[in-house]
């Protein structure tokens, strides 16, 4: 009776203290480093297909060697839901990738300060961060290090990640024709319709875009930026010159590009599902092999083009073209950002072992740590001849053609969590920390792929594009992955935008041509009467202030 | 004089008895008692105590801040929310499709279960019960799923048996109307919920007494009549106390299924009060303000209860309270 009574007191107590309390902050430098198998919580913002429970032969060795166990959550819906809801229960995971809303938990006071950890424990994670240590802190009045981006450092990109994309059939068939403005894009995609109705017994699709909910942005709203010449900046064109900020849909160009989308409409080119679909049902249709042309980012459809691959219908794959809406615009997808920062990992104030964690995320980051989450381990899945590192021809296939490659061997599994060095970076040994290489590149290319790059004497999808050489870097980074202050207007008036774009980018390419112009007028009224205007000046002022902090 | 103090003297005793009495049955009851503690205290813990969070909504609620930390701002919250169009536009669309959902989503569900009733083969209404409530475990998002499948226009089989017949020409766009949203989501739940509601119903019929079918036979009633002056009168207080308690409900309808149906054209049919609160509340970190929805929410809720009620009431001496 007496321990009943007891129970229900504490529920109460429990109760009460939710409600009340919070938050409490604990000060983790305080907290003492454990030894022994130790497990932490971790949620990330982004899914991951190849989860393996830690139980693949790579992850087994981390968890000998650092005797840390990690026990993910991975969201489905960005975290855009689940971060407020833990800032609201004051409940934390002891890791947090919370890509955009990063600033949400600083400003609950939920993710600890990680500079004097990172001096004591971490010197590997130092050393990959080198000269942009800078680029780091939060912010001009706050110079703490809240989040360690997993961004790879110094990458060089060797393939396109941004573009409009095209089976192989389509432009095999029609004798490989140029393919550099959206009209070159939309003929293609015309011609190759007129003649083959129907694929594999079911109707032809044009082409296919997303809007299922923030996706929308990565393959119906960005691309209007790198149509009309210009990086990919968030919802904002950053001016090179005097950094002012546009919110981008405001630039005429991409009135332009909008209205070809809208003419691809009137076509009957653009798939009628393409603003209903789920992103599941994009995937499994392009997967199907009946969708001509893409315009979206590498990533988004990789799980598609793998399945395709796997189903042996390689001429259904889609190559990537640096399509533009004229040929005045040069597609920037090489633009050089410099390191980029921002999104990243960040230790939250419940957790019991911050040491522990900075060691293990340290670990990862280490010269050993990061050949493990790239090329597996000696003997198993690469051997060392003359000092070099070496994949079989059969592994590699393996690596290529196998789907759940990553989630069976857990090659690469964690490289998520920890910064990386990027591809192209060597180590110690003089050979690459990651197995991309030009070479590598193109040995993964399937040989219809080889024969299409051969009739467009290019060797790899890159020479396709304008290289990086051609633009200047940006000094601000990406735009996109500024933290918005949380509880601002800016933040308001951002949600409230996007809200209209996501109504009216939709309702504008679906309308009538006649009635284009119109839809586009009070799309434009909208904006302005959420408050687009202050929101450009605010976020001239983020840019102005973030410069400053990375000089 | 004296009557006065003697009278006044009873009551004081009468009402020293009855107390007295009260302790005595309690003390007669005390295991009664002790079993209903729990109950009382799960209530007041889950939902009385967190009623303390609704000072958020006076607050300019910073999660990092102490209690007595935060700067309270009145009705500022309140103000801001009956101030913003769309906050309009939401509670029109929650309103409209929780009406139609009640309108159809109740009667349906009588229907068939007075249809159900009247099936003589036990193994027959069995299966069908069973088959027709299953849908009910089924989550929102296969649901969802399965409709956009059903009602797309790249092969869906509405669409197809649609341009079979004849009356369409080309694939209709169902999920691109917003006009049809609200139908397309009272339909999907009434398919989804159509036979769990009905057992309430079925079970209530069940209750009534054989011997007024006999009675009725006798005296030469048709099954329709049976239906309409027996099974019906028969679960009327069930109806009344499941009508009560859904008007109850108009307001909290949640947001799934809205959420997994909508896409971005019929989102001006589609946004829904708790899809906004999430939205503009916690997904902006915006507490208070979500708070502030959430007792607008509460407030209507409980009127509609007691208008409800109070209504029935009158006409019909019956009430859930």
């Amino acid at each position: 009776m007496k321990t009943k009574w007891r129970k229900a007191s504490a529920v109460i107590m429990m109760g009460t203290m939710l409600t009340v309390a919070g938050c409490q902050s604990d000060n983790a430098a305080t907290k003492e480093e454990t030894t022994g198998p130790v497990t932490f919580s971790l949620f990330s913002a982004d899914p991951h297909s190849q989860w393996d429970n830690m139980e693949s032969p790579v992850s087994q060795k981390v968890k000998e060697t650092t005797e840390v166990t990690i026990e993910p959550e991975f969201d489905v819906g960005g975290g855009e839901q689940k971060i407020p809801l833990m800032i609201a229960s004051g409940e934390y995971p002891d890791l947090i990738l919370p890509k955009g809303n990063a600033g949400k938990l600083v400003d609950a006071g939920a993710l600890i300060d990680l500079t004097d950890l990172i001096e004591e424990h971490a010197p590997n994670l130092k050393k990959v961060y080198g000269d942009y240590f800078n680029r780091l802190k939060w912010s001009g009045e706050d110079e703490s290090i809240y989040i360690l981006p997993t961004s790879r450092v110094d990458h060089t990109y060797w393939a396109p990640g941004n573009g409009f994309m095209l089976q192989h059939d389509v432009v095999k068939q029609l004798g490989y024709p140029e393919i550099r403005t959206v009209d070159d894009f939309e003929n293609a995609i015309r011609e190759y319709k007129e003649k083959n109705p129907t694929i594999d017994g079911q109707p032809t699709i044009g082409l296919s875009l997303l809007a299922d909910d923030w996706r929308i942005m990565i393959s119906t709203t960005n691309p209007a930026f790198y149509a009309t010449g210009a990086p990919d900046d968030g919802e904002f064109y950053i001016d090179p010159e005097t950094y002012e900020a546009t919110m981008h849909y405001r630039r005429p160009e991409e009135k332009a590009y909008f209205k070809w989308l809208n003419h691809m409409n009137a076509e009957g080119l653009l798939d009628q599902e393409s603003f209903v679909q789920k992103y599941d049902q994009y995937l499994a249709k392009i997967s199907s092999g009946r969708v001509l042309g893409l315009i979206d980012t590498d990533w988004e459809v990789g799980d598609a083009q793998r399945a395709l691959r796997e189903a042996g219908k390689t001429e259904r794959m889609h190559g990537m073209y640096p399509v533009t809406l004229t040929e005045e615009y040069k597609h920037p997808n090489f633009q050089d950002t410099g390191y980029l920062g921002g999104w990243g990992i960040g230790i939250t104030t419940e957790c019991e072992d911050p040491v522990r964690a900075i060691k293990f995320l340290d670990y990862l980051a280490s010269e050993e740590g990061q050949i493990l989450q790239n090329w597996g381990i000696e003997g198993e899945h690469y051997t060392i001849e003359d000092g070099k590192r070496v994949i079989s021809d059969e592994e590699m296939n393996e690596r290529n053609n196998n789907a759940n490659y990553v989630k069976n061997t857990g090659i690469g599994v964690l490289s998520g969590f920890a910064p990386l060095y990027g591809d192209g970076v060597t180590d110690s040994t003089g050979q690459t920390y990651s197995i991309a290489s030009p070479d590598q590149i193109i040995n993964a290319y399937t040989d219809t792929e080889k024969e299409v790059l051969s009739n467009y004497n290019v060797e790899m999808w890159k020479d396709l594009y304008p290289q990086k050489e051609e633009f200047p870097v940006k000094p601000w980074g990406a735009a996109y992955n500024m933290q918005v202050e949380a509880g601002t207007d800016l933040e308001l008036i951002m949600q409230k935008s996007l809200d209209v774009v996501k109504k009216r980018i939709p309702e504008a390419i679906l309308a009538d041509p006649s009635e284009f112009d119109d839809v586009w007028d009070s799309f434009m009224a909208d904006l302005e009467s959420a408050g687009v205007e202050q929101a450009e000046a605010d976020y001239t002022e983020m840019i102005k202030d973030r410069l400053e902090l990375w000089e | 004089m004296e009557s006065v103090e003697k009278k006044a003297h009873t009551k004081i005793n009468r009402s020293a008895k009855t107390q007295h009495r009260f302790f005595k049955t309690m003390k007669q009851q005390k295991y009664l008692y002790a079993m209903s503690v729990p109950f009382v205290l799960w209530v007041l813990v889950f939902n009385y105590v967190p009623l303390w969070g609704w000072t958020m909504a006076f607050q300019d609620f910073k999660p990092a801040r102490s209690f007595m930390e935060q700067e309270w701002v009145g009705l500022a919250n309140f103000t801001a929310l009956f101030q913003d169009e769309r906050f309009y536009l939401v509670l029109l669309n929650t309103l409209a499709m929780s009406i139609m959902g009640l309108a159809i989503g109740f009667v349906v569900p009588i229907i068939f279960a007075v249809f159900l009733n009247e099936v003589r083969v036990q193994t027959f209404k069995r299966t069908v019960q069973t088959v027709s409530y299953l849908p009910h475990f089924v989550s929102w998002v296969v649901v969802a799923g399965i409709v956009t499948k059903v009602l797309s226009t790249d092969g869906g089989i509405v669409n197809e048996m649609l341009m079979a017949a004849g009356f369409v020409n080309e694939p209709v766009q169902f999920m691109t109307k917003g006009e049809w949203f609200w139908m397309i989501v009272t339909l999907s739940d009434l398919w989804k919920e159509m036979g769990w509601n009905s057992i309430i119903f079925l079970a209530a019929m069940a209750g009534v007494d054989p011997q007024q079918y006999e009675a009725a036979k006798v005296d030469g009633a048709s099954r329709l009549r049976q239906i309409w002056h027996i099974t019906l009168p028969g679960i009327r207080p069930t109806i009344l106390v499941v009508l009560i308690l859904s008007i109850g409900h108009l307001i909290t309808i949640g947001f799934e299924k809205q959420f997994l149906l909508g896409n971005p054209i019929v989102v001006d049919y589609a946004e829904v009060l708790d899809l906004y609160a999430l939205n503009y509340g916690i997904g902006l970190g915006r507490f208070s303000y979500g708070t502030a929805i959430g007792i607008f929410n509460s407030l209507v809720s409980i009127v509609l209860l007691f208008l409800a009620n109070g209504i029935f009431k009158r006409y019909t001496n019956q009430s859930v309270m």
